[in-house]
């Protein structure tokens, strides 16, 4: 009885009702879209890396390392020289360890050189290993494999020639020696994606004839020159190493660690990604801080709303009060209607998210490589929502308390 | 002119310098470095702390009490269910235990330079840091039970302030800091 005719209420003022609603659900899906956007980019970042113990390179930081070498992103670390590489690569710990060299790059993609051996221990999202969606892994020296982005962005298809530029900038191209096609990797949803791989000894060889940076005037050694030269590589980036037993990462990661012949650094993946979040994490806390100020300021405003409304319909109260509803019955349908706004909110704060998910997966997804779950809510969203409509019942107490003051004094007459 | 040859000097000497010595490690007094991996039943802890934290002084022990204490200090570090304390559910049992202390620089030569502390201090003019390290292995019947460890450590040693923490388990390794006013590790729901 009280809910229809709180519904009533409502309807008969709907376009105040339905701004207030409105500004509820908008602020409603900022604050749920802040932790999504916040959890499904913890999550890409997690995801990207599993089953690697220790990642090596140059002594940094242990984020900067990270990013680097797993997420092409910030600045570069030093690189490590072949000999040091070949000390770890030999210590009876190791289980497998493969060697990763950045610095080149294909139109706005970076060029990963590394050994055939990166497809089998290269795992992402829980330990799931690379799949090729066409052609197969390295093998002929100009061989080149590319990620699913690289593909899709490029029209590339097996068999197709590329070539690859010195460094970041495409000024300078490595066109005398062209690669090609080989094979094409199933989208991971990891920086895989927007990667050319190519193997550690075509690094070396696309740089046979530059030095320091610039190609030597005149000189091009032919390809078949190059195929019989020796391509060990003198330096690499970084290293993804396994290791035999979970026992031994320690030992081994302080072994690299205080190596005397070179300055090294080996981090676990998961640590240094903690290390990262509790940067980000401050920064993170802000914008949740903001959005929750906005649900707040939305709630405020329906209080506002309510307030001023119940000038207008002081004589609706007076004429339930005739009709026989005591004060407790108008201060609990003020209560009802508040609530009802605020569910209404959540609802449409909840589908707006969800809309707007779909739309900028996408573009959230080629732009940052981060992939938003689109997920039905999770026990601490619905919680959120809860709470949302609990704190709008409470808001409404305010004005809900001064009608039932008022219809307690006014009783019959009204004067206004 | 002078002040030229005077960093020119500067430049010879700190390049002699970086050829006869190596590097320092960071080294925090209050704060030691713990790693704790879990396999099957076996679970192995390798304990860095500095000198300062254990027995308070970091000088090289020169008379019979800094030795005493540095004896009994190694003695206590040797028995690290009396310091890390596991539900008596996982039913472990140390397999193996040694600590031990050493010098970070070269100690005997004495006079270094060159490293900062990163709190005042007022107390050591020789130089060398010191750490303690030990390494545990333990066997746990039951390591799903190991939920929570305590560290009784804070208490054996109360200048010791902090643990920074990497454990590793099956789901991954994390990064922990225990600090002396909540010297408890939950992995419950973690692990």
């Amino acid at each position: 009885m009280i809910l229809r005719l709180a519904i009533g209420s409502l309807l008969a003022r709907a376009l105040t009702v339905g701004m207030t609603v409105l500004a509820i659900a908008l602020s409603v899906a900022l604050f749920l879209g802040v932790e999504k956007v916040r959890t499904g980019a913890r999550a890409s970042f997690a995801d990207t890396i599993s089953g690697t113990d220790l990642i090596v390179g140059a002594r940094s930081g242990s984020v900067q390392l990270l990013l680097y070498s797993v997420f092409r992103i910030g600045n570069a670390t030093n690189n490590v020289t072949w000999e040091s590489y070949q000390d770890i690569a030999t210590r009876p710990e190791v289980d497998w360890i493969v060697p990763i060299s950045l610095g080149d790059s294909h139109r706005q993609f970076r060029v990963m050189g590394t050994t055939p051996e990166f497809f089998d221990r290269y795992k992402y999202r829980g330990g799931r290993a690379l799949t090729f969606a066409a052609g197969h892994s390295l093998g002929d020296l100009y061989d080149t494999v590319i990620g699913a982005d690289v593909a899709d962005t490029l029209g590339y298809a097996v068999g197709d020639p590329i070539v690859v530029s010195h460094g970041l900038a495409s000024f300078t191209a490595h066109s005398d020696q062209p690669f090609r096609v080989a094979g094409i990797v199933a989208k991971t949803g990891t920086p895989v994606d927007r990667t050319v791989i190519v193997s550690l000894e075509a690094i070396e060889a696309i740089h046979v004839d530059w030095q320091s940076g610039a190609q030597i005037p005149g000189k091009t050694t032919p390809v078949d020159v190059i195929r019989t030269m020796d391509l060990t590589p003198t330096a690499i980036s970084a290293a993804l190493v396994g290791v035999k037993s979970r026992l031994q990462v320690f030992k081994l990661q302080r072994w690299i660690n205080e190596y005397p012949e070179e300055p090294l650094l080996a981090v676990l993946p998961g640590v240094a990604l903690q290390e990262l979040w509790q940067i980000v994490g401050i920064a993170e806390k802000a914008l949740i801080g903001v959005s929750a100020m906005v649900v707040v300021t939305a709630l405020l405003g329906m209080m506002a709303m309510i307030l001023s409304s119940l000038g207008e319909r002081r004589r609706e109260m007076a004429v339930w009060r005739a009709m026989g509803a005591r004060p407790a019955t108008i201060l609990s349908l003020l209560v009802l209607e508040a609530a009802l706004m605020a569910a209404a909110g959540a609802v449409l704060g909840v589908a707006l998210l969800y809309a707007g998910l779909a739309l900028a997966r996408p573009w959230v997804d080629a732009t940052f490589g981060i992939w938003l779950p689109i997920e039905p809510p999770d026990v601490r969203e619905l919680w959120v929502l809860a709470g949302v409509i609990a704190a709008a019942a409470l808001a409404s107490l305010v004005p809900a308390i001064r009608a039932y003051r008022m219809s307690l004094a006014d009783g019959m007459m009204v004067r206004i | 002119m002078i002040g030229r040859i005077a960093i020119f000097a500067s430049l010879v000497a700190t390049q002699v310098y970086s050829q006869e010595h190596r590097e320092l490690g960071a080294h925090e007094h209050g704060v030691g470095q713990m790693d704790i991996a879990i396999e099957g039943t076996r679970l192995w802890m390798e304990l860095h702390a500095p000198g300062a934290d254990i027995v308070g002084f970091e000088h090289a022990a020169g008379n019979a009490d800094d030795r005493a204490k540095i004896d009994s200090a190694v003695a206590l570090l040797a028995r690290p269910l009396d310091l890390f304390v596991f539900p008596s559910a996982a039913e472990c049992t140390v397999v193996e235990a040694k600590a031990e202390i050493e010098a970070e620089t070269h100690e005997e030569s004495g006079e270094e330079g060159g490293h900062d502390h990163d709190e005042a201090d007022a107390h050591d003019d020789d130089g060398g840091h010191t750490e303690f390290h030990a390494e545990y292995a333990l066997d746990c019947a039951n390591p799903s039970a190991i939920d929570r460890i305590a560290f009784a450590y804070f208490e054996t040693f109360p200048n010791a302030r902090e643990l920074e923490l990497q454990v590793l388990t099956e789901t991954g390794a994390q990064a922990f800091e225990i600090e002396r006013n909540a010297p408890v590790l939950e992995l419950a729901g973690r692990s």
